[in-house]
């Protein structure tokens, strides 16, 4: 209350209706310490750098997990034992038939010995014993083997199949369908955005704005989870029926994608409208007076003008809808597949991640540090898109007055 | 004074504002969210009065069993299985909303590691499993002095399903449940010639399951490569995206507990297993081959030192089939719970 009450007597009888005059003019005439001034600037000073601390943070924890991904060795069970006893000589093993099949070159362990299978003949395994400096020693019936996994920085970037657990690695599965789900909503939000925006700067009266402006702003506020189920229990039905439900499956990207693109509408016709009403009068008035249509004042005078700021709403909504997460986990698939079909199920960088990360994952399991791997991947495409925008922003920017 | 007063006045016009658009905005946007969650089984927990408990737990008292939770103290330690922790979990948050004092230790890190700790190190009181204990850690069991008693709590059991509109499958062999979930076959006629030319969509319960241990182990044994390296395999930790996915299409295959598809069961067939329909009595008599027993272990010392696991035990055989539909595993048959307790109350004596 007190606050309130010197506010208000600091306030009044000053004529100078904005504030920075007001504190301009305050200081000037009373050159006294402002305790409270100074307490505000320290606060906001360590908003500023706790989001930058933040931020740090982030990228520490992704660069240092994701270092553990390419780096550590992963000991995965094979869910095979070894079928007789072994001495600390034998060349050849003997193991059970069940579990995953064991090829040359596999690394095994053994208890605390390391192995390298050398042949595979049914069940019998000739092995290279004490390898990676470890000592041969005797094993009894029923030990467990567990196979080294690792991965490679060629095999992570240069593969197209991404199943951790079988020790499958191709990012581009999964970069795939981020990027064919955000194609397909930039073609959607895309045009309709700017669209919208054209027409709410250019054209609407101001009631028509008046009802639009609030509408859009509700769709953009709409939880994403809604979004989700949107599109699995409106849009794949809708796909179906127009396409037919043999060639669209239940879980598709086509159908995700275009409901994030409705999601994204709002995002680029706002801050494009943002852009185009920065356009000066004078430049639209120049236009009519030579006589050129609504239409042409709108498309080859001002759209123009506004450029660099549409260029920018538009790569803000394509990381947007790279990131989208809630939609595509509902609506787009859950197993990793690489297919350019629009409507075959695919797994996004996002999605996957929730859906792994749902169940009980291990510390520094391959599934584990796998996630973090991937987000990296994630934020350096968002981040590279926008510095990009920025550079547009800098380059194209059109300044009047 | 005007001036203060004017603002005074602005200032509570602007908190009534944000307020109340706060308060209109949170309970719009509850619904909304909450709408597409998935009917938990929950829904369907049994509520039985706990008074028409009192004669089986007055049976129990004459056993030299404590039945009152309330009296119960000291701690217990369990570890074992995945698929037990639920309706262990369950069981133990009622042991102790009725009264009992001390704490309760589950640790779900599967059976076989849960015998190991049991048999071997001899660190727990209960090893909980979703198989029946193996010769070999019987005899790790024997060798620290261990004599296992064996209680049967329930079983649990797979069912594997297509969609309402397919006409071509109704029973499969478990070979032929190996190739249609397996990288071996991409088309249903890869399988059997008979079924149709069309590519076959799986959809599978998630890797972190144990239900897709189950399947691995039993159906591919414990090999999960081909079965991960499928094609048009989508998993899913969330049962109603399966379900979802089976009912899109003709083509369609998926399983997961049974439970589950009982609450599904107007909008999917469920496949016989090797001429087997699942249901409660075949799973009761384990002919189904996709079902496997829930099995508690302890042992005549522990009981004697620690009555409270006597207690714990007694309590959970008493109570499991109310809760039991509820974790969505069957119950077992009354005959074996009231053998199991009677079998606890003998090793108490």
């Amino acid at each position: 209350m007190g606050a309130i009450k010197s506010w208000v007597s600091r306030a009044r009888g000053i004529a100078v209706p904005t504030v920075m005059m007001n504190e301009r003019r305050d200081s000037a005439l009373h050159r006294r310490p402002r305790v409270r001034e100074s307490l505000i600037e320290a606060f906001l000073l360590l908003c500023g750098v706790l989001s930058i601390l933040t931020t740090l943070g982030i990228v520490y924890e992704l660069g240092h997990e994701s270092l553990r991904f390419f780096t550590s060795e992963q000991w995965e069970a094979t869910n095979k034992e070894l079928a007789a006893d072994v001495d600390a000589a034998t060349q050849t093993i003997l193991v059970t038939n069940t579990g995953s099949e064991l090829h040359p070159g596999d690394n095994l362990r053994v208890g605390s010995e390391e192995l390298m299978v050398l042949t595979v003949v049914g069940d019998t395994v000739t092995v290279e014993r004490g390898v990676q400096g470890t000592a041969p020693s005797a094993h009894v019936s029923g030990a467990s083997l567990e196979r080294s996994e690792r991965v490679t920085l060629g095999e992570f970037l240069g593969t197209t199949e991404w199943n951790p657990q079988i020790g499958k690695f191709g990012i581009w599965a999964l970069v795939n369908a981020t990027l064919m789900t955000s194609l397909i909503a930039l073609l959607v939000a895309l045009p309709v955005g700017l669209a919208v925006a054209i027409y709410l700067s250019e054209y609407a009266t101001p009631r028509a704005r008046q009802v639009l402006k609030p509408v859009l702003e509700v769709l953009a506020g709409v939880p994403t989870v809604v979004y989700g189920y949107f599109a699995l229990t409106l849009m794949t039905p809708l796909l179906r029926w127009i396409f037919g439900a043999d060639t669209v499956k239940i879980y598709n990207t086509a159908s995700a994608g275009l409901v994030i693109g409705i999601l994204i509408i709002p995002l680029v016709s706002s801050m494009s409208e943002d852009a185009l009403t920065a356009v000066p009068r004078s430049l639209r008035e120049a236009a009519y007076a030579l006589g050129a249509t609504k239409l042409e004042t709108a498309v080859k005078v001002v759209l123009p003008a506004a450029l660099s700021g549409i260029a920018a709403a538009f790569i803000l909504a394509a990381s947007r809808a790279i990131g989208e997460t809630m939609i595509v986990a509902i609506a787009a698939g859950a197993g990793a597949a690489f297919t350019f079909n629009p409507f075959e199920p695919a797994e996004t960088m996002t999605g996957h991640i929730v859906r792994i990360s749902g169940g009980d994952l291990s510390y520094d399991s391959m599934d584990y540090n796998s996630l973090f791997a991937i987000g990296l991947v994630l934020f350096l495409m968002t981040l590279g898109l926008n510095i990009i925008s920025q550079r547009i922003v800098r380059r194209f920017r059109e300044a009047y007055e | 004074m005007s001036t203060r007063r004017f603002i005074l006045v602005a200032i509570t016009a602007l908190l009534a504002i944000v307020l109340s658009a706060c308060g209109q905005a949170a309970p719009a946007a509850t619904p909304t969210t909450a709408q597409p969650t998935v009917a938990l089984p929950t829904a369907t927990a049994p509520t039985v009065p706990t008074e028409a408990q009192s004669p089986t737990e007055e049976a129990g008292a004459t056993s030299g069993i404590e039945t009152d939770p309330l009296k119960v103290t000291g701690d217990i330690v369990t570890a074992g299985s995945s698929t037990v922790y639920p309706l262990a979990e369950r069981i133990a948050e009622r042991f102790q909303d009725e009264g009992y004092s001390g704490t309760i230790t589950i640790d779900s890190i599967g059976s076989g590691a849960g015998f190991e700790r049991f048999c071997v190190t001899g660190e727990t009181d209960v090893a909980n499993a979703s198989r029946a204990i193996k010769s070999s850690e019987l005899e790790s069991c024997r060798a620290i002095g261990r004599e296992p008693i064996e209680l049967r709590v329930g079983t649990d059991a797979l069912a594997v399903v297509v969609s309402k509109e397919n006409d071509f499958i109704t029973s499969a062999t478990t070979e032929e449940l190996a190739a249609i979930f397996s990288d071996a076959a991409v088309k249903w006629s890869d399988v059997n010639p008979a079924w149709p030319d069309e590519a076959i969509l799986r959809f599978i319960p998630g890797t972190d399951s144990g239900t897709f241990d189950y399947f691995v182990e039993h159906v591919f044994a414990k090999d999960k490569t081909p079965h991960l390296n499928a094609a048009n395999t989508q998993l899913s930790e969330d049962d109603n995206v399966l379900v979802q996915g089976v009912m899109g299409s003709k083509y369609a295959v998926g399983y997961f507990g049974y439970a589950y598809y009982l609450e599904n069961a107007d909008r999917l067939n469920v496949l016989a297993i090797d001429g087997v329909t699942p249901s409660e009595a075949t799973v009761a008599d384990n002919t189904y081959p996709l079902s496997r027993p829930l099995y508690l272990y302890t042992d005549a010392g522990i009981l004697a030192a620690k009555p409270q696991v006597a207690s714990y035990l007694d309590f959970f055989l008493a109570h499991v089939n109310e809760e039991i539909q509820a974790v969505g595993y069957f119950p077992a048959p009354d005959e074996v719970l009231t053998e199991a307790r009677a079998t606890l109350a003998e090793a108490v004596r």
